[in-house]
């Protein structure tokens, strides 16, 4: 088969702890500021951990009277409007059933369930407890009367969603896709990862000895794709390459050796063009997990072989918690900004090195690098896996 | 490029079938209202699946593993033709999270129940059962989640990314049976539980996916009761058995509607 046309990454918005907005976000990410904090929106006394990446307020947008009542619907309106003020998407830009929506999440609605199930608000708020009820928010609040899709591959839902939306761009399915992921925190996830003894009460630390587990965290990451023959002059970057791939190993561990994730990159490198030598920085998943990180590790080595020492490789998740649905869009985002930059941020809170994580994870202080090429890997419940091989404008 | 260009179209090696009507496409009624009898749901119950392994599996999960091994049977082939890092696994459904959701948030469901919360879960009790290893996505969304996986499959056996992919759907709705009740019209057809898995392999002929606003008829939901994500599967299942060369093709192509998008495979024949 021919070579697949470029897709370019043209526009990027962003709602997250750490900012609400594309400088704020990557202003943070090179300085180190912390968006973990105690969570305050909802009861946590009764878990083991009450703090998260929790967004204290939705400062971008003053008046909500077009969104409905319903957090991850207006935190991904929010990251929307972020796109929209940098290309506007009306009927002068693009015709609306030429523009498409594919949304990543690892939890939907759920929380529009917790409410409804609680008594609270009318009994219609069950509808938006389906998983991709918030998408179609989006949809409506953009015009957008093209194909509008949902994915959920857990915590790599972000990876998907964009890659799903380059596809319906190669195939002329739309001329213009916002695509991105999103996911709140909310007392159900919260409850569910606290039982599951997977949040840490130390800082989150990837890649060190010392890591003892995650904290979530709350974002919606939002890109507008576009052909490159339609991009405009000044793209963020380019997405060469997708895959998503399943384990088959177990519903919630990944597989011991990471054949899964590794599958994963190989296959978006193929769909890219590029090989593993090509690789010049990878945004690891790096969740803090005893075995994540190491299985990632793992996999980076058997992947990039003799230059595996030599590639930078870092973690965002210290930073703002695991933003879930949102992380790998956003990790991708981060990806563009370091080569658009020149600099790589930091893996914050890594200071002991484990003997089995031995690559360059950019400890400390960002790094003044220039990555042409990056692969961002994600990992989910359910074996889930993704792989995205970007490039720098 | 142009969308009617298309990409080449796959083949069905094998369907299988599971709903609250019974086993296959035999049980399958000519009219869903007449064959519910007042009721506004036909339920699948519990399928009685052996092994330590499944003691905590939800309901959603056992039929998910069902419906592969209906394929499996309709394709007369042993699991080790689908098993391997070259089968592809999209799963589509649009509510099958609601049981375990609602378990987790009503506290029926303990901390070790919370990882069948995620919708993933479902078709990777399938993969880990069949050892499909290779790409995997799940579509969220009614019956267009369904034709945007079978088109998602024809890319990826176009790109050579896989030499087969399954296209699973699974819809569970009696753990939220009072909700239901309560948002849908009485006359609307019966919600029908059911569960189903597509073969696909490289087939001749191109395939176009098209998506407009607007309503569908929702012919498929007056025959077979409102299956949702598997209605279109359904669909496929029924000209499979009617002996249709080409069940994805023959008579139509395929149509969906949800959420105001109404979306339409459309088959080519002989140009591939």
């Amino acid at each position: 088969m021919s070579r697949p046309e470029r897709v370019a990454v043209v526009a990027a918005g962003v709602t997250t702890p750490i900012g609400q907005d594309l400088d704020a976000f990557w202003s943070s990410l090179l300085t180190g500021a912390s968006g973990i904090s105690s969570i305050e929106r909802f009861p946590v006394a009764d878990l083991r951990v009450g703090r998260g990446g929790e967004i204290k307020k939705l400062t971008r947008i003053k008046r909500w009277d077009r969104v409905p009542d319903c957090r991850a619907t207006r935190l991904l309106v929010s990251a929307a409007d972020e796109l929209i003020a940098q290309v506007p998407l009306g009927p002068a830009t693009v015709e609306p059933s030429r523009l498409a929506v594919v949304v990543g999440t690892a939890l939907g609605g759920v929380e529009e369930g917790e409410r409804a199930l609680a008594g609270e608000g009318p009994r219609r708020r069950l509808r938006g407890a389906l998983y991709d009820s918030p998408g179609d928010n989006l949809t409506r609040w953009l015009g957008a009367r093209g194909p509008a899709l949902t994915v959920s591959t857990a915590c790599a839902s972000g990876a998907t969603a964009l890659g799903i939306g380059a596809e319906m761009l190669r195939q002329g399915q739309a001329d213009l896709v916002v695509a991105g992921g999103y996911d709140i925190l909310c007392r159900f996830v919260m409850r569910g990862f606290d039982a599951l003894r997977s949040l840490t009460r130390d800082e989150v630390r990837p890649f060190d000895k010392r890591r003892s587990g995650l904290l979530l965290g709350e974002a919606a990451a939002l890109v507008l794709l576009a052909r490159e023959t339609d991009a405009g002059r000044a793209p963020l970057g380019y997405l060469l390459g997708h895959a998503s791939t399943g384990d088959g190993s177990h519903i919630s561990a990944p597989d011991p050796e990471g054949r899964g994730l590794e599958r994963a990159a190989r296959l978006a490198l193929a769909e890219a063009g590029v090989g593993p030598d090509d690789v010049d920085f990878v945004s690891a998943h790096g969740t803090a997990t005893p075995l994540n990180d190491r299985i990632e590790t793992a996999v980076l080595k058997r992947l990039l072989g003799p230059r595996a020492p030599s590639v930078p490789v870092n973690s965002i998740k210290a930073t703002m918690g695991h933003t879930m649905g949102a992380a790998a869009t956003l990790e991708a985002i981060m990806c563009l900004l370091a080569g658009r930059h020149g600099q790589i941020p930091p893996t914050r809170h890594l200071e002991v090195p484990d003997p089995e994580c031995d690559l360059d994870y950019v400890p400390g202080t960002a790094r003044a690098a220039r990555p042409r090429l990056s692969l961002s890997t994600s990992l989910g419940f359910g074996g889930c896996n993704g792989a995205l091989v970007l490039e720098s404008a | 490029m142009s969308a009617a260009a298309g990409i080449p179209a796959p083949a069905v090696r094998a369907v299988g079938l599971c709903s609250g009507w019974g086993t296959g496409v035999a049980a399958l009624p000519a009219d869903a209202c007449a064959a519910a009898g007042g009721r506004s749901l036909v339920g699948l119950g519990r399928p009685a699946v052996q092994g330590e392994r499944f003691r905590r599996a939800t309901r959603e999960c056992l039929w998910a593993l069902a419906a592969v091994e209906a394929m499996l049977e309709d394709g007369r082939a042993e699991r080790a033709a689908i098993a391997g890092e070259r089968t592809a696994l999209l799963f589509v459904s649009a509510a099958v999270y609601g049981a375990s959701n609602r378990a987790f948030i009503e506290g029926t469901g303990g901390g070790t129940h919370f990882a069948y919360t995620a919708p993933a879960v479902v078709p990777a009790e399938a993969a880990i059962e069949y050892r499909l290893r290779g790409p995997s996505v799940l579509f969220i969304g009614g019956a267009p989640a369904a034709l945007r996986a079978i088109w998602y499959a024809a890319t990826l056996l176009a790109a050579r990314a896989c030499d087969r992919a399954l296209v699973l759907g699974v819809e569970t709705f009696e753990e939220c049976a009072d909700l239901y009740a309560r948002a849908r019209r009485r006359t609307a057809p019966p919600l029908v539980e059911a569960a189903a898995c597509l073969w696909l392999e490289p087939g001749d002929g191109r395939l176009v996916l098209r998506s407009a606003r607007g309503r569908s008829r929702g012919d498929g939901a007056r025959r077979l009761g409102e299956m949702l994500a598997v209605g279109p599967l359904a669909e496929v299942a029924l000209r499979r058995h009617a002996g249709y060369s080409d069940p994805l093709a023959d008579p139509l192509g395929l149509t969906g509607a949800w959420r105001g998008e109404v979306t339409n495979l459309i088959f080519t024949k002989g140009a591939g």
